[in-house]
């Protein structure tokens, strides 16, 4: 838990120096970041904080849970727009269900359109030994065609101008916060899109946990991550564990839908994702692997997401894009932080002798 | 036919290039996905440089230095820092695929293109005298200059592979890297070179798209080539000729999918779809047979 709080902060400082660089560079005041973080900060910015940070709660597990079978899941983009498609297959089909029942049906067809993208990829690793890097970036091309082709023909808005599906009916709305606060009259977020998906991302997440940790499945699955070989003389089904791996990773980033689509748009916009899916990469890795880890460092993506945000409405030069590129230097400062650290152990030893 | 063959070849030709970036990194040892990112950043640095130099020729230079560079940086972590080379490669396109809308809003006010170039600041095709008007393959002798070097290439990396001392160190860097370092022979020094040659080559190829196939530098402008060139070479073995081939039958699926768009029996959006479906039955149902550098990603 130390390294973790040692690496949080030492790729943030990291970030946020080269962010710091990157706004002065182009012809702005690096204090725009410092109003940046005060205005994500305040009530409504934190509701907006949250909001995103749920979908980087939901990716960043999918991620995780890819990496302790020893398996690189670049593909929850394409995951996470198959489980969005599904809640809206779902909910378009059968649309007078009680709320009792629509909600949890809503959340288990997102997960189910997410893992069964995921346990595609999964086989073709097990069974045909394909690179699981490049299949999964290369599924998620075919899933985008797949949505386009869903939202533009099946399920189009024929009202709206742009490309976007019907909205789904209310039964199978999650509350956000600001609504289920309404009447103690106290109203947290400013009426922001913050949502009781959040409290599902953290379920799901102790769930992970439980699993990985706790479960004959998850220790199979991370022997396997661990050491092919020793599993397999230990008679672990190695192919079996792939596939689990991968259907539960994709079931994970579909559950973004369920975020996006029950708990805030109520229909399919064509392109949400910014990368939701990319960052779990970044988020799982910053998080070490650990669901806990992976919420903390959610909430800090979530901030950073906000923040990119921010500044672009503050500046003219600066495009959202930067958090893109503060992801990139965070992760490369946690993927060299051994290195990074003998560095500088070398530099201050050398000006103390 | 012959329409359809051309386009290919245009189509193949970027792929060609990054392909064979991708063999002098693999072959060294190290695992490239970030031949996207060095892609997309050639893409970009040439169409700048051509945008303000008003000449294609002067964005070559660049260009492979941008591809260098890029691909220093996937060095730098694999080799200095020892970290993981799928994360390292992971850092580089994400990198890129931020720093260049970042960099197109600051110069030209557009996150999501740069302007046109006009039609003296890119390549355009270049006849060869007699051997263009050879009846059936003077369609060959017909193209742009990006292209006969993407023709020339395979071969002259093949010579340089399997015949001569650089190309046969390269190798036993990606197979036996302590053999190689007995021998008085540093594998990560052999390594950072393999990988700058290889950027550049791989910068050149999105240097083709932006100069050369189309007029201008839009996002994202790459979309997936690099890792189909990465199924490329995977499919031809990790070897020049071989792999020549099988990036001239990718090109040959994204003309086809070009081709039938105009056809419109079947949504667009499916068949914008094959290329990389081509690519997935390929990598799914060929590559079995694959032998990968016995020492690739490993980290030292």
């Amino acid at each position: 838990m130390k390294s973790l709080a040692f690496s949080l902060s030492f790729a943030c400082t990291l970030a946020l120096a080269v962010a710091a660089a990157i706004i002065w560079f182009s012809g702005e005041s690096p204090l725009a970041l410092w109003e940046a973080l005060r205005a994500s900060l305040s009530s409504e910015g934190l509701g907006y904080t949250l909001f995103y940070a749920t979908p980087f709660v939901f990716t960043g597990l999918s991620v995780a849970v890819s990496f302790h079978c020893g398996l690189f899941n670049i593909g929850a983009e394409g995951q996470l727009y198959m489980g969005t498609l599904a809640v809206i297959a779902t909910a378009t089909a059968l649309p007078h269900l009680p709320p009792g029942l629509a909600i949890p049906l809503g959340i288990l067809a997102a997960g189910l359109g997410g893992a069964s993208w995921g346990c595609l990829a999964g086989m073709l690793k097990a069974w045909r030994g394909s690179h699981e890097v490049i299949v999964t970036i290369l599924l998620n091309f075919v899933a985008y065609s797949i949505v386009d082709y869903s939202i533009l023909y099946l399920y189009r808005d024929p009202v709206s101008q742009s490309p976007e599906t019907l909205k789904i009916p209310g039964t199978f709305s999650l509350n956000t916060f600001d609504e289920l606060l309404s009447p103690f009259s106290v109203s947290l977020f400013r009426s922001t899109p913050a949502n009781l998906s959040l409290v599902l991302g953290i379920i799901v997440a102790l769930a992970v946990g439980f699993f990985l940790f706790r479960t004959r499945w998850g220790f199979e699955l991370r022997t396997v991550g661990a050491n092919a070989r020793v599993a397999r003389f230990a008679g672990m089904n190695s192919a079996l564990s792939t596939i689990l791996a991968l259907s539960l990773s994709g079931g994970l980033a579909g559950l973004v839908g369920v975020n996006e689509v029950m708990g805030h748009e109520h229909r399919f916009i064509q392109g949400f994702s910014p990368g939701y899916g990319f960052t779990g990469v970044a988020v799982a890795l910053l998080g070490r692997n650990h669901p806990v880890g992976v919420i903390c460092s959610a909430l800090l993506f979530g901030l950073l997401h906000n923040m990119s945000r921010e500044i672009e409405f503050a500046t003219t030069h600066v495009s959202k894009e930067l958090s893109l590129v503060i992801q990139a230097i965070i992760v490369l400062a946690v993927a060299t932080q051994p290195f990074l650290v003998s560095l500088l152990k070398r530099r201050s030893r050398g000006r103390a002798s | 036919m012959v329409e359809l063959l051309e386009s290919s070849l245009r189509l193949g030709t970027p792929l060609i290039l990054a392909a064979m970036g991708g063999i002098l990194c693999e072959r060294s040892g190290v695992a490239t996905i970030c031949l996207e990112g060095a892609m997309l950043w050639g893409a970009f640095v040439a169409a700048i440089v051509a945008h303000y130099l008003h000449s294609p020729w002067s964005s070559i230079v660049p260009c492979l230095v941008g591809g260098a560079l890029v691909l220093g940086i996937h060095a730098f972590a694999t080799q200095k820092a020892k970290a993981d080379h799928i994360i390292s490669g992971l850092v580089v396109n994400l990198l890129v695929a931020g720093s260049t809308p970042l960099l197109c809003k600051f110069l030209f006010g557009s996150p999501t293109n740069s302007p046109n170039l006009a039609r003296a600041d890119r390549f355009h095709e270049l006849a060869i005298p007699f051997l263009s008007a050879l009846p059936g393959v003077g369609f060959i002798f017909e193209e742009m200059p990006l292209t006969y070097l993407a023709l020339i290439l395979p071969f002259v990396l093949h010579r340089l592979l399997f015949r001569s001392r650089f190309g046969l160190r390269i190798t036993a860097a990606g197979e036996d890297p302590d053999t190689l370092l007995s021998c008085g022979v540093k594998p990560d020094r052999v390594r950072w070179v393999a990988l700058c040659l290889g950027g550049a080559l791989a910068a050149l190829g999105g240097a083709f798209l932006s100069v050369s196939h189309a007029s201008q530098f839009t996002r994202d402008m790459t979309s997936g080539r690099g890792y189909i060139a990465l199924t490329a070479l995977i499919f031809g073995n990790w070897r020049p000729l071989p792999t020549l081939l099988s990036c001239l039958l990718f090109g040959f699926a994204d003309a086809l999918q070009i081709r039938l768009q105009s056809a419109e029996m079947i949504p667009i959006q499916f068949i914008q779809a094959l290329p990389y479906l081509f690519t997935l039955v390929v990598l799914v149902g060929f590559v079995g047979k694959a032998r990968p550098p016995s020492a690739i990603g490993r980290v030292s």
